[in-house]
């Protein structure tokens, strides 16, 4: 999708720009930055492992962490969907070997867990160094961050309880992901000019309805969203049903 | 509500005439002939009741019109047309009517067990036009919202750029500025109907979706600013200061097309809960693109597998790949009113209306069915009409008091069609999560009763 890309860089800032920018610039607005805010700022970790830091921590390490910090959400062994989807589960020693987790797949009706569809393991220790704990967001060293993650990578029996993820070992985890092959990114929903994936026509007359096929929002959900009564205008062209009586 | 209810009754006519048991009777057990007489009958009462039962200058007043036929609301003038009203600047920064405290953002119950990562839904059935209020913009967070301080809000741009720089708010709202009116919708909307109706309202079948005018600067400006890489540019990271600093990945050549910098929405700054002082505008785009709080955009040569885009905000396809890096928001209609948990309260003229929108361009035809999808009719469309924005359409309708299925449909520039719910799950499956943009069903039941329904 991107192979017109340099064409269209080249007409947007070409074309477009000149006429927008001032020949001046935009002189006193913004300052340099410095390489200090640089560093504290950019914190992202690509997928080729650019911008991950040096340093390490072991499973037995983020073992002590997880149940200090993480295991109330996710659970002792990151399985809980108490809080959140699970974490762990789903895959197999097969998965692992192929390179795809079987479980994704629409006739399993197991949970999807954040291993079954995770691609590229840089994303986790990136979501975990800027966002976790949920209540106390980049309070983890990096070395915490590596252990932490090496203990759920443990949980997910990718790595042995004697590994040590480092910046040195974490490409070999990335070879170990159960779904690190079932990356789809050549679709038509990345861009405005892209192709629909599903394509409808617009009938008009005698349209092929089946009046079987009707389901109706079961009356015993129905009542949990609160009394629609409450919560529409009690004057105007409709009223709110009264749905206290569904509960 | 009690206040506000008896202060209505004196008022407007017909319903505050109703008696709450009746309202409840309705409310209850729908409408039939012998509910709509007692409404006439209470209607022709009315001048007594309001003479019984209610405040004493009506009394009064209803005492100096001994046996004229006619509307309380009328012939007994209220205290706001015989009383001197409250001053200016009452209220410094105005707030809705207290009769207006029933639509509000409202959480749907189970859907996120932490608040600060959860959603409150827009009460569309209740709004007009295509204007978000600004205080019922639907909210999702990834880690809560914080009223961030303007002057220690910073955005740096760096990466392959010739000056990676830091600009403050005030500088960035001395740039050239543009204000465009845009929709934002969240991936996640009309989530929960994937598997079939789920939910009662459209409040929550589609209230993750807000309308509003943004103001701010291009980001292609901030980009040439900085000196952009022209030959190794491919893509931007955009990141956000909260607790989670929300990462998104976006296309070069979007990111130089109609992306804003924003800090203004509906002629006041942005509010906290949307992003305040600054937030991303990526016109089209699912939600989680539009990065609130914004405090830092990369420019780099390859996407940067975020969580919010590598293992959310995904399609898991029925092949069991992950659709990732997705999007745009494409084209979607809902009929807003009459809609689900709505009654209708007698038969006879209605207008059906609704909202049409596409992350693709304009919307150019809107198209509704009564009768489950089996006819078509094109409904009118209210401008403006602008890319990338909603569109409010209106269709004239006469209520029989037979059950009718209301069902929209909407076309947009490129010539895409609205899918019906079996056309998406052929392609996409039933256990998909995002991207649900098929066409709604609300059935009206003969009590004048409203469900979200699904048919194929």
């Amino acid at each position: 999708m991107y192979k017109y890309l340099n064409v269209l860089i080249c007409f947007c800032l070409v074309s477009v720009l000149p006429s927008l920018v001032s020949a001046e610039g935009f002189t006193n607005v913004g300052r340099k930055a410095s390489l200090a805010e640089i560093a504290a700022w950019d914190i992202d970790v690509r997928a080729d492992f650019k911008g991950l830091p040096k340093g390490a921590g072991s499973v037995s390490q983020g073992q002590k962490i997880w149940e200090a910090k993480c295991a109330s959400c996710h659970g002792v062994f990151g399985e809980s969907p108490e809080v959140f989807t699970p974490l762990v589960g789903g895959t197999t020693a097969a998965d692992v070997e192929r390179g795809r987790a079987a479980g994704l797949n629409a006739a399993t009706e197991n949970a999807r867990t954040t291993i079954m569809k995770l691609t590229t393991v840089s994303t986790l220790w990136d979501y975990i160094h800027r966002a976790m704990p949920f209540d106390a967001p980049k309070s983890l060293s990096v070395n915490e961050v590596y252990a932490s993650t090496a203990y759920l990578l443990h949980l997910a029996d990718l790595v042995p309880a004697d590994f040590t993820l480092s910046n040195d070992t974490i490409a070999s985890v990335q070879q170990r992901l159960p779904n690190r092959l079932g990356a789809n990114t050549a679709h038509g929903m990345l861009d405005v000019k892209g192709t629909p994936d599903v394509n409808s026509k617009a009938c008009e007359k005698n349209c092929v309805i089946d009046e079987k096929s009707l389901v109706v929002l079961p009356a015993a959900i129905n009542g949990r969203n609160g009394n629609m009564a409450d919560q529409n205008r009690r004057y105007g062209s409709v009223r709110g049903v009264d749905t206290s009586r569904y509960k | 509500m009690s206040n506000s209810r008896s202060y209505g009754r004196i008022q407007s006519a017909p319903e505050n005439f109703i008696s709450d048991e009746l309202i409840a009777e309705i409310n209850a057990d729908g409408l039939n002939d012998a509910r709509r007489n007692f409404l006439r009958r209470s209607f022709a009462a009315a001048a007594g009741i309001a003479a019984s039962g209610l405040a004493a200058e009506n009394a009064i007043a209803a005492a100096d019109h001994p046996g004229l036929d006619g509307d309380p609301a009328i012939l007994n003038l209220p205290k706001h047309s015989t009383s001197l009203g409250n001053p200016v600047a009452h209220t410094p920064y105005g707030m809705p009517s207290r009769h207006e405290s029933n639509l509000q953002r409202r959480e749907s119950p189970g859907l996120t067990k932490k608040r600060e990562s959860g959603v409150a839904f827009t009460p569309l059935q209740g709004l007009f036009g295509i204007i978000t209020p600004s205080g019922l913009h639907f909210e999702r967070h990834h880690a809560g919202w914080h009223d961030i301080d303007p002057a220690i809000h910073r955005l740096m741009i760096n990466g392959l750029v010739a000056n990676a720089k830091v600009y403050t708010v005030g500088d960035l709202m001395r740039l050239p500025s543009v204000s465009r009116m845009h929709f934002i919708e969240c991936g996640a909307n009309t989530a929960m109907d994937w598997g079939g109706p789920a939910v009662p309202s459209v409040q929550y079948t589609h209230g993750m979706l807000s309308c509003s005018e943004f103001t701010g600067v291009p980001l292609s400006l901030l980009l040439e600013d900085c000196g952009i890489d022209k030959s190794k540019a491919k893509f931007v990271l955009a990141e956000g200061a909260d607790g989670a600093s929300l990462t998104r990945t976006i296309p070069i050549e979007r990111a130089l097309d109609d992306v804003l910098v924003a800090w203004g929405m509906n002629g006041e700054m942005l509010r906290p809960e949307n992003g305040y002082p600054l937030r991303l505008v990526v016109p089209g785009a699912q939600g989680v693109s539009w990065v609130k709080w914004l405090r830092r955009i990369e420019v780099g040569d390859t996407p940067y597998a975020t969580r919010e885009e590598s293992t959310q905000y995904i399609d898991l396809m029925p092949d069991g790949s992950v659709r990732q890096y997705s999007l745009i928001q494409e084209c979607k209609s809902v009929i807003t009113t009459p809609s689900g948990g709505q009654l209708l309260m007698d038969k006879g003229f209605y207008n059906i209306t609704g909202l049409a929108w596409s992350g693709r361009g304009k919307i150019t035809r809107v198209d509704v069915s009564v009768d489950g999808g089996r006819n078509w009719k094109t409904a009118r469309l209210e401008s403006p009409v602008l890319s990338k924005c909603l569109t409010r359409f209106n269709i004239d309708w006469q209520w029989d008091g037979k059950p009718a299925i209301l069902q929209s449909r909407a076309i947009d520039e490129t010539g895409y069609v609205q899918p019906r719910m079996q056309e998406l799950r052929a392609v996409r499956g039933t256990r998909s999560v995002f991207h649900n943009n098929a066409i709604q069903s609300w059935r009206v039941e003969s009590s004048g009763e409203v469900f979200n329904v699904q048919i194929s």
